[in-house]
């Protein structure tokens, strides 16, 4: 994505969440005409803009692994999942099985709603995880 | 996007990239179903091709970089590194180790192979079994060069004759595979994720020349991925593990192992590309000696936390038919006795009735894993007998009686109604509060596969020579451990004959 690009979704972003607050929390699914998305990009569902995350504006695929790291920070997103230290290896974005090798998406739904990948074996408590 | 995350197959580059030669069938399993007729169309090309990024496909590509090679890539099928792998308990037994040097242990790779071919009950192959404990040092030194910490101690685990075994600091085999990873990125070596192995493609002469990969692959979305020509000029590792997540293959083997037994393993050991191998003329062995695991618990998934805390409690507890009150088996048994003994017990519509495995909260808070199993609420603790029958619904008077019979054979060290063992008891009587937990065996290693000689070559049923270009190790191969792999011996296998497909494909 272009800086460019990433700067107009920054800000459209942060509208959303600013002036949404009120009607629906961040990072809700929510319907956005044909589409479920989620409450914090509803600017990018507002302006169609399908290739913000998709290869085209009219995808037909999921968009490439880790195309969410192209606007959201890696290492802040690791920091605001750590765990104290007899749980450091259940943080889902640095964890003991895959590291911080796990696509966004085997988590997030962004279009549907959000399995977490270690519910298949674990029952970890993530109190702050948006289904 | 940084090169970190630059592995997962480009789209756009294997759309333009799937020729003609794509689509070419193969029918059956016909010599000639092997020769591809015409003209292949190779969409990659690479020196050295691995399919499975577990130990064994992790090792090749390493000691493949180290012997020389410089285009080396590994394909998993899956999302995310490691397999089955990243899920182990870490255990790895290795021989004539530092450790066991430090600590005057007297140990020999014939002393282990001796140890393992008794617990493969006549049917383990021990060239295999030797080569692997004479090269485990190496495959240790890998790991440890990577970066894999262990503890600092040995441990000796069940059917082996010393202690020989190094456990990883996570108690998982994360802390093996997680370095690793990190080593072939370093080492430049291409790692790429959702790329599922299809078939495998040979040339006039016979040789298998590459392997068709459906790139941009999605596991359990539906989304088959667009197929590409992969050629290796060395030769193709198949290091795909085991297939104890496909219920058709493995009960197909053994009829007690249904979708109502579950699995240790992540649902990606589904052992397609080990059928793939048998459709091309390997020879199957030892295909229905599947291991369960009787520690399991049917309250998670996966290997969990209840598996390493019964391990460890076994000996001193009492396992319950919820039904009767009544024990139903010796609960230190081999494996095979005690999940045999678990899956007959059933309600009156034939669905499972896990027993209760009861233990005195104060042997088994000796344990790490009873805290996590309490915390994870896949135990439970009661400070009466009464609680405790409430919550499972099993008849308090022959419970009662039960345990009072049992603290008997505690007390006399002879167990009169399974003859377990009582050594590892003596003491340890069953009373308030109590820690229990349910079990029901899980499906937890396929000692079967594809027949492979000591250079990790597949072998043919055609002339029993090896299949030219083709290699495998671990899991997927059959043979090396027979009726029954012991613990803590899968590691030194998979690491070993990784590496042994190295360095028989660098000479090739």
């Amino acid at each position: 994505m272009k800086p460019q690009m990433i700067l107009t979704v920054f800000i459209m972003s942060a509208l959303a969440v600013f002036t949404a607050e009120n009607t629906f929390s961040a990072g809700a699914l929510k319907q956005f005409g044909d589409h479920m998305g989620r409450s914090h990009h509803a600017l990018l569902y507002k302006r169609q803009s399908c290739d913000s995350c998709h290869e085209n504006s009219e995808p037909t695929a999921f968009p490439a692994d880790f195309v969410c790291l192209d606007c959201h920070d890696e290492v802040e997103l690791v920091q605001a999942t750590a765990r104290p230290e007899e749980e450091k290896w259940q943080n889902p974005h640095n964890n003991m099985h895959y590291g911080k090798d796990v696509p966004c998406m085997e988590c997030h739904g962004e279009h549907r709603e959000s399995e977490l990948l270690c519910a298949g074996c674990h029952s970890f408590d993530y109190p702050d995880f948006k289904k | 996007m940084d090169n970190k995350k630059d592995y997962q197959a480009d789209r756009r580059r294997f759309l333009v990239s799937m020729g003609v030669a794509g689509a070419a069938t193969l029918a059956g399993p016909s010599l000639s179903a092997m020769v591809n007729e015409g003209e292949v169309e190779w969409g990659e090309d690479h020196e050295i091709v691995v399919i499975g990024s577990g130990f064994t496909g992790l090792a090749a590509a390493i000691e493949a970089h180290k012997l020389g090679a410089t285009d080396i890539v590994v394909y998993d099928m899956m999302p995310y590194f490691g397999g089955n792998s990243t899920y182990n308990g870490g255990l790895f037994a290795v021989p004539d180790s530092p450790l066991q040097k430090e600590n005057g242990i007297e140990d020999s790779p014939e002393r282990m192979t001796a140890d393992q071919v008794l617990a493969g009950r006549g049917l383990a192959y021990q060239d295999l079994l030797l080569h692997v404990a004479s090269h485990a040092n190496e495959a240790l030194q890998m790991t440890l060069d990577a970066g894999t910490e262990y503890l600092p101690y040995l441990q000796q685990l069940g059917g082996h004759s010393v202690p020989r075994t190094y456990q990883t600091i996570e108690a998982c085999g994360a802390g093996i595979i997680r370095p690793l990873v990190e080593q072939c990125r370093k080492l430049g070596i291409k790692l790429v994720t959702r790329a599922k192995f299809k078939r495998l493609i040979f040339n006039k002469e016979g040789t298998v020349e590459g392997a068709e990969i459906a790139m941009g692959y999605y596991f359990g979305r539906d989304v088959d991925g667009t197929p590409v020509n992969v050629r290796s000029k060395r030769g193709l590792l198949i290091a795909t593990g085991g297939f104890a997540r496909n219920v058709g293959l493995r009960s197909a083997q053994d009829p007690t192992l249904t979708e109502e037994v579950p699995s240790t393993n992540p649902p990606s050991a589904t052992g397609e590309a080990l059928l793939e191998m048998f459709r091309v003329g390997a020879v199957p062995v030892h295909m229905a000696y599947i291991q369960t695991g009787p520690w399991a618990s049917p309250d998670e998934d996966g290997f969990g936390y209840v598996s390493n805390y019964s391990i460890y409690n076994f000996a001193h507890s009492v396992s319950i038919n919820v039904r009767t009150g009544k024990r139903f088996m010796n609960e230190i048994a081999d494996r095979k006795t005690r999940s045999d003994a678990q899956l007959a017990l059933r309600n009156d519509d034939g669905s499972p009735l896990p027993p209760i495995t009861i233990t005195s909260f104060e042997d088994a808070k000796e344990h790490p894993t009873m805290e996590k199993v309490l915390k994870y609420k896949v135990g439970w603790k009661f400070d009466t007998l009464e609680e405790l029958t409430a919550h499972f619904n099993v008849p308090l008077e022959p419970l009662k009686a039960q345990i009072e019979e049992y603290n008997g054979y505690v007390k006399s060290g002879m167990d009169e109604q399974f003859g377990k063992p009582m050594g590892k008891a003596e003491g340890k009587y069953i009373r308030a509060p109590f820690v229990v937990v349910r079990n029901w065996p899980k499906v937890h290693y396929c000692q079967g596969g594809a027949q492979i000689d000591v250079h990790a070559r597949v072998i043919g049923s055609d002339n029993w020579q090896p299949i030219p270009g083709l290699y495998a190790g671990g899991e997927v191969t059959g043979g090396m451990h027979g009726v029954s792999r012991l613990g803590s011996c899968s590691i030194p296998d998979c690491m070993v004959m990784g590496m042994t497909a190295a360095r028989t494909m660098m000479k090739s």
